[in-house]
C-alpha cells in the first residue's frame, strides 16, 4: 500500500494533464468566488457607509415635536460606544447690510458631520474645500446666494436674533443635503451652542431637533432595541438604504458580481467534471494493475479519496493566494472614488462559499467517475472491457446538475437565477439533441475526399459522439460567458440611460406662479431650456379613510413620508417615466382624485378608492385614490408621491413651482445673474452628486470587468480541458493520416475547419441559450428592460469558431513537427 | 493514378534503392548512431524481410525507407523518387498513392468503423469510389459481415485484417509491414501472414517486412539481417535453394 500511495503523490499527479486542469479549474473557482464574496461583502458595507454620508451619520433621530430628547438617551448611546452629534433646524429672519431674508438655519454641534464632509468656499472666487466639522461658535457659514441677497462680504456680520455672528465662509454643500427639497430658503449653518443666545427659539417655535449616531452596525441595532420602546410618534429613527440613487447602482453591481460568481462556479464545475472523468478513464489501467497486485476495492477507494482531499486543499490554498491580491486591488480601485475608503477587510464568513465551491466541485463532479474506479475489473490488465467508458455518465450528470444548482441557489440566494440558468440549459440540451440528429441525418451522406471541407464534415460525423459532447460543453461555457457579457452590457447601458450626459443637474425651487414665464425665458435665452415645470404644494397626509393615518398604519411601518411634509402637485399628463400600475390616469376634465406612488401605496396598504386626507396649512383636502403609479426616483427630475388633477383638490392652495434642467459646468456663472434677477428662487445644485455617481459607476464597472476577465479565463480553461480530453486520440489520428499520405496543409485545414464548425455551432447555441437566460434574469434581478444585443450575439459564434479553430491547430502541433513514425510509437 | 501506372510500367528501375544510409539521434550528452551505412536495392514485386532483434534498428530503417522520417546521411529512392530530398508534403503525396502500411499494433482509429478505417487512405487520395473499394477489400479479407463494427468489437486477428485491407486500399506499389504478426498468437499470425502474402501476390506489390519471426521471414524471397544498425544480406533465398 505504501508503494501504491507513493504512486499517487501530488507531485506525480501534477505531471498529469487532467489533474492540472482539475487543479487550475478549482483554483480559478475558489479565487473567483472568494474574491467576489469578499468584495461583495465589502461593497455592502461601503454602500451603507456611503449612503450614510447622505445622513451625515449612520442613523438620525429626529424629534419633530419641538422638544429635545431626554439627555440619558444620548448618554446611553455614548456608553455603548456610539458617536453622537446634535443639530437644531429652524427657520428665521436674518439681517445684513443689504436687508433681511428668511433663512433655514442648521445649528450643529462640534461632532457634525459624523459621516461625510462639508464643502465650503473661503470666498466666491476661491477654490472649494472639504472640511469635517461645522463653524465654531460665533461664526456662521452661509449659502452663496444669501451673500448676494444681503449684499454681504466674507468677514461681515449677520444678525441672527439677538446675536451678530461673523460670516466666515460660504457653505456650498452639506453632506446630508441629499435631494431633500425641504430647505427652500437659503441655508445658514451655525454652532449649536449659539442657538440659545440668539433667543430665536421660543416656546411653540417650529423647530426640529436632530440627533446623529454612528458606530458599529450591531451596536446601533442593540441601541435601537433599547430606544424603541421609549420613542414617541413624533420621533423618527432614520436609517439609510432607502433607495438613494447610487446605492441602487451599487446594489445592482453587487447582484451582477453574485451572478458572475455563480457562473464561475458553473464553469469551474464543468472543467472539473470533464477533466476528472478523463483522468478516471486514464487511471483504469493503473487500478487494474493494483488490483492484480492484491489491492482491494476498498483500498482503491481510499487511495483516490485521499487524492481528492489533497486536490481540494491545493485548490483552496491556491485559490485564496490568487483571491487576496485581487481583492486588495479591487478595494483600492473603489477606494479612490468613495469618501469612506473600502477597507481590505477579510470577512471569514465570506470565505465560506469558496470552500463550499471547492468541496461541491470535487465531490459532486470529480468524485463520481473516480469512485467508480473501484469497480474496474482486474481482468482489464489482460483485456480491456468494451463499453466501460460510457457507463454511468448520465447518473454523474444528474448528480452534478443538482449539486451545482443547489450551490448557485445557496450562493446567490435567488431561485430565479437558478430557474433562468436551468431554462437556458434546457433549451441548450434540446437544441443539441436536435442538432445531433441533424448532424447524423445530413452528414451521413457526405463522403471524404482530398477536399478539406469534406474531410472536416466527415470528421464531424465520424466523431459525432465526441463532437456532440464537446459541443455541449462549449455551448454551455459560451452560454454562461455570454450571459455575463449580456447582463454586463445591459447593466452599463441602463446606468448610462439613467444618467445620460445631459441629465438634469440643477433644480429650481420656490418659483412664484407669476415668475414662471420669466424664469423659462431667462434660461431659454441662454440656450438651456427647462424641463417640465410642476406646481408644488406642501402638506401632510393626516387621515386614511377618515382615521388618523398614524393609527391606520401599524406602528411597525415607520414610513418617512408620513412624518414630514410631502410635496404635492397637480399635473395633466402623466410624466414620461411614470407608469400606471392600477386604476386610470385623470381624464381631461377630472376635478377629483389623487394618484399615489406605488411603493408608498403598498406600504400604506392603499387600494383604489381609499380616501386620503391632507392637511395643507390650516386647510384639509380629502380625495379618493384613482390611480397608483411607479416613479423613477433616480431620474433627476422632480418626482412626487401624490399627484392631483389640474382642477382638483389643490387648485386653490398656495403653490410654488419647481423644475430641473441641465447646465454645463462652464455655464455655471449664469447662476449668479439668475440669483440676482430672481433672489427668491432657490437653486439646488446636484451636479456634484451626479458626477460622483458617474464616477462610482465607472469604478464599479472596472471591478465588474476585472471579474468578467477572470470568468472568461475560467471559460478558456474549460475549453482547454475539453479539447485536451480528446488530445491523445486526435494526435494519433493525425499521425496516422500523415502516415497514410495526408498532406500537412490538408490536415491543418480540415482540422481547423472541423473545430471552427464545432465552435460556430456551439457559439450559436450558447448565445441563443444565453439570450433565454438573460431574458428570464433581466426582469427579476436587474429591473432592466430586455433587448437583443446584436453586438454581442453576432460576434460570439464567430469568435468561438476562430478560438476553437486555433485550439484545433494547437493540438495538431506535435503531429506536424515530429516524424509520424515516432509519434505513432509514442502514442501507442 | 495514371502517373502511378506509368511508373509501375517502368519495370527496369528498382522499386527501392538505398545508398549509404546513416541515422543518428542526438541525446542529451552524446549522439547515438542507430543505422550505419545501409545500402540495398529491392526490385519490383520482390518480398523482402528485414530480420533483427529488438533495438537493432529495423523499425527505424522501415520508417526511413517509407519516408516517414528523414535520414541523417545517405539517400532513399522509392519508385523513382528521391524521397530523402522531398519535402514533407511531397512525401505525403507519394505515400498516399504508392505506399501501404501494416503495423504491429494495427493502428486503427477507434472512433471509426472497420469500413471507415479502410476508406481513410482512399479519401485522402481523393478517390470518389472509396466506399465500394473498401467493402470489396473487407470482403476479400473475410470481414464482409463486420463492416460497421468498431475496432474495439474485433479480435486482434480481425483488426489486423482490417489493417491489411486498408494497406491495400490505395493500390500501393510497395507495402511496408512492421512486425505484422507480432501481437497475434501463432495460428492467427499464420492466417494473417497467409493473407498478406496472398494479397501481395495478387496485387503484384513489392513487400518490405520487418520481423523477428524467422518463420515469417522465410516466406519472403529475400532476407536481410540487421544488427546494431548494420545491414547484411546473408544470401538470397533463391541462391540458397538452388
Amino acid at each position: 500500500m505504501a508503494a501504491a500511495r507513493k504512486l499517487m503523490s501530488v507531485r506525480r499527479d501534477w505531471r498529469e494533464r487532467d489533474v492540472r486542469v482539475v487543479l487550475v479549474a478549482l483554483i480559478i473557482a475558489v479565487a473567483t468566488v472568494a474574491t467576489i464574496a469578499l468584495f461583495a461583502a465589502q461593497l455592502q458595507r461601503t454602500l451603507v457607509s456611503s449612503a450614510s454620508s447622505f445622513l451625515a451619520a449612520d442613523r438620525q433621530l429626529e424629534a419633530e415635536n419641538g422638544r429635545e430628547i431626554p439627555p440619558d438617551w444620548l448618554t446611553e448611546a455614548q456608553s455603548r460606544g456610539l458617536e453622537t452629534g446634535r443639530m437644531v433646524e429652524f427657520s428665521t429672519m436674518v439681517f445684513g447690510s443689504g436687508g433681511f431674508q428668511l433663512v433655514s438655519v442648521k445649528a450643529v454641534s462640534d461632532e457634525y458631520p459624523l459621516r461625510g464632509q462639508i464643502e465650503t468656499q473661503g470666498a466666491p472666487d476661491r477654490p472649494r474645500d472639504l472640511v469635517r466639522s461645522g463653524p465654531p461658535p460665533g461664526e456662521v457659514w452661509i449659502n452663496p446666494r444669501l451673500l448676494r441677497l444681503l449684499e454681504l462680504d466674507i468677514g461681515d456680520s449677520l444678525e441672527v436674533g439677538n446675536r451678530n455672528l461673523k460670516v466666515s465662509s460660504l457653505l456650498v454643500r452639506e453632506p446630508d443635503g441629499g435631494f431633500r427639497l425641504s430647505a427652500l430658503a437659503p441655508r445658514v449653518m451655525m454652532h449649536v451652542d449659539d442657538v440659545t443666545s440668539t433667543g430665536v427659539i421660543q416656546e411653540g417655535s417650529r423647530v426640529e431637533y436632530v440627533y446623529l449616531f454612528a458606530g458599529d452596525d450591531t451596536v446601533i441595532e442593540d441601541y435601537y432595541q433599547w430606544l424603541e420602546p421609549r420613542l414617541e410618534p413624533s420621533h423618527e429613527w432614520e436609517g439609510v438604504r432607502d433607495g438613494e440613487t447610487f446605492s441602487r447602482s451599487l446594489e445592482r453591481a453587487e447582484r451582477f458580481l453574485l451572478l458572475g460568481g455563480s457562473l464561475a462556479v458553473l464553469l469551474a464545475a464543468v472543467a472539473v467534471a470533464v477533466a476528472s472523468r478523463q483522468y478516471a478513464l486514464a487511471q483504469r489501467d493503473t487500478v487494474a494493475l493494483l488490483k492484480t497486485l492484491g489491492v482491494r476495492s476498498r483500498g482503491i477507494g481510499r487511495l483516490y479519496l485521499r487524492r481528492l482531499v489533497l486536490w481540494g486543499v491545493t485548490g483552496v490554498v491556491g485559490g485564496l493566494l490568487v483571491a487576496l491580491p485581487l481583492f486588495w486591488l479591487l478595494t483600492r480601485l473603489l477606494s479612490e472614488v468613495l469618501e469612506r475608503p473600502v477597507e481590505f477587510h477579510l470577512t471569514p464568513s465570506a470565505l465560506l462559499p469558496a470552500l463550499l465551491t471547492a468541496l461541491v466541485s470535487l465531490f459532486a463532479f470529480a468524485y463520481p467517475p473516480i469512485r467508480r474506479l473501484r469497480d474496474v475489473p482486474a481482468m482489464r490488465v489482460l483485456r480491456s472491457q468494451p463499453g466501460e467508458s460510457g457507463r454511468g455518465a448520465l447518473a454523474d450528470a444528474a448528480i452534478a446538475i443538482l449539486a451545482v444548482f443547489g450551490l448557485v441557489w445557496l450562493y446567490a440566494g435567488e431561485i430565479s437565477l437558478v430557474v433562468s440558468l436551468l431554462a437556458g440549459l434546457a433549451l441548450l440540451l434540446g437544441a443539441l439533441g436536435l442538432l445531433g440528429w441533424l448532424l447524423v441525418a445530413l452528414l451521413r451522406k457526405v463522403r471524404g475526399g482530398g477536399n478539406a471541407w469534406r474531410l472536416a464534415l466527415v470528421g464531424l460525423y465520424r466523431h459525432r459522439r465526441a463532437s456532440l459532447s464537446q459541443m455541449a460543453v462549449f455551448a454551455m461555457t459560451l452560454m454562461l460567458a455570454a450571459t455575463l457579457v449580456l447582463v454586463r452590457t445591459s447593466l452599463l447601458n441602463d446606468w448610462q440611460a439613467q444618467l445620460p450626459e445631459n441629465a438634469p443637474n440643477h433644480f429650481l425651487i420656490n418659483i412664484a406662479p407669476d415668475a414662471v414665464e420669466e424664469v423659462g425665458a431667462f434660461w431659454q435665452e441662454r440656450g438651456q431650456p427647462l424641463n417640465q415645470l410642476y406646481p408644488m404644494v406642501r402638506g401632510r397626509l393626516t387621515e386614511l379613510n377618515g382615521e388618523p393615518v398614524k393609527e391606520a398604519v401599524s406602528k411597525d411601518e415607520r414610513i418617512g413620508a408620513l412624518n414630514r411634509e410631502l410635496n404635492l402637485t397637480w399635473m395633466s399628463a402623466l410624466p414620461e417615466d411614470n407608469e400606471i400600475v392600477q386604476g386610470e390616469w385623470f381624464g381631461r376634465d377630472a376635478v377629483d382624485g389623487v394618484s399615489v406612488e406605488a411603493e408608498l401605496a403598498e406600504r400604506l396598504g392603499l387600494a383604489l378608492g381609499d380616501r386620503l386626507t391632507f392637511t395643507i396649512g390650516s386647510e384639509k383636502v380629502t380625495e379618493s385614490v384613482t390611480s397608483i403609479r411607479t416613479v423613477q426616483w433616480d431620474s433627476m427630475k422632480p418626482n412626487f408621491y401624490m399627484a392631483f388633477p389640474p382642477d382638483g383638490g389643490l387648485t386653490d392652495m398656495p403653490a410654488t413651482w419647481i423644475t430641473s434642467f441641465y447646465l454645463p459646468s462652464d455655464e455655471k456663472t449664469a447662476l449668479n445673474a439668475f440669483s440676482r434677477n430672481f433672489p427668491t428662487i432657490s437653486v439646488l445644485e446636484i451636479d456634484h452628486i451626479i458626477d460622483r455617481i458617474q464616477q462610482i459607476v465607472r469604478q464599479v464597472t472596472q471591478a465588474i470587468e476585472a471579474i468578467l476577465a477572470l470568468i472568461l479565463a475560467a471559460a478558456l480553461v474549460v475549453m482547454a480541458a475539453v479539447v485536451s480530453a480528446t488530445l491523445h486520440d486526435r494526435q494519433r489520428e493525425g499521425a496516422l493520416l500523415r502516415t497514410l499520405g495526408g498532406r500537412q496543409s490538408l490536415l491543418v485545414r480540415s482540422t481547423m475547419l472541423e473545430f471552427a464548425l464545432l465552435g460556430g455551432f456551439a457559439g450559436v447555441l450558447g448565445v441563443a441559450a444565453a439570450e433565454v437566460a438573460v431574458w428570464a434574469l433581466q426582469f427579476r434581478m436587474f429591473e432592466g428592460s430586455f433587448s437583443w444585443h446584436w453586438q454581442v450575439v453576432l460576434p460570439v459564434p464567430l469568435i468561438s469558431a476562430v478560438v476553437l479553430a486555433f485550439f484545433g491547430r494547437w493540438q495538431l502541433r506535435p503531429v506536424l513537427n515530429v516524424s509520424p513514425m515516432l509519434l505513432l510509437r509514442r502514442l501507442e | 493514378m495514371n502517373q502511378m501506372t506509368n511508373v509501375k510500367a517502368d519495370r527496369l528501375t528498382p522499386m527501392l534503392r538505398v545508398d549509404n544510409l546513416t541515422h543518428r539521434v542526438r541525446l542529451e550528452t552524446d549522439t547515438l548512431t542507430i543505422l550505419q551505412g545501409v545500402s540495398l536495392e529491392i526490385n519490383r514485386g520482390e518480398s523482402v524481410a528485414i530480420v533483427g532483434r529488438s533495438g537493432s534498428g529495423k523499425t527505424t530503417l522501415l520508417g526511413l525507407l517509407a519516408g516517414l522520417d528523414t535520414p541523417s546521411d545517405g539517400t532513399v529512392e522509392l519508385d523513382g523518387a528521391m524521397i530523402s530530398q522531398l519535402s514533407e508534403d511531397e512525401r505525403a503525396k507519394l505515400r498516399a498513392h504508392r505506399v501501404g502500411f501494416v503495423f504491429q499494433s494495427f493502428q486503427l482509429l477507434p472512433a471509426l468503423s472497420a469500413l471507415e478505417n479502410v476508406m481513410l487512405p482512399l479519401e485522402l487520395a481523393g478517390s470518389e469510389s472509396a466506399e465500394g473499394r473498401a467493402r470489396e477489400l473487407l470482403e476479400r479479407v473475410g470481414l464482409g459481415e463486420r463492416l460497421n463494427h468498431s475496432p474495439r468489437q474485433l479480435s486482434g486477428g480481425e483488426q489486423q485484417r482490417v489493417a491489411i485491407a486498408r494497406a491495400f486500399a490505395s493500390d500501393p506499389s510497395i507495402l511496408f509491414a512492421d512486425e505484422p504478426t507480432g501481437n497475434l498468437d501463432n495460428r492467427t499470425g499464420q492466417s494473417v501472414s497467409d493473407l498478406l502474402m496472398e494479397l501481395n501476390r495478387e496485387q503484384g506489390t513489392t513487400l518490405v517486412m520487418v520481423t523477428h519471426d524467422e518463420h515469417l521471414a522465410a516466406r519472403c524471397s529475400r532476407q536481410f539481417h540487421i544488427e546494431a544498425g548494420v545491414l547484411t544480406e546473408p544470401a538470397a533465398v533463391e541462391e540458397l535453394t538452388h
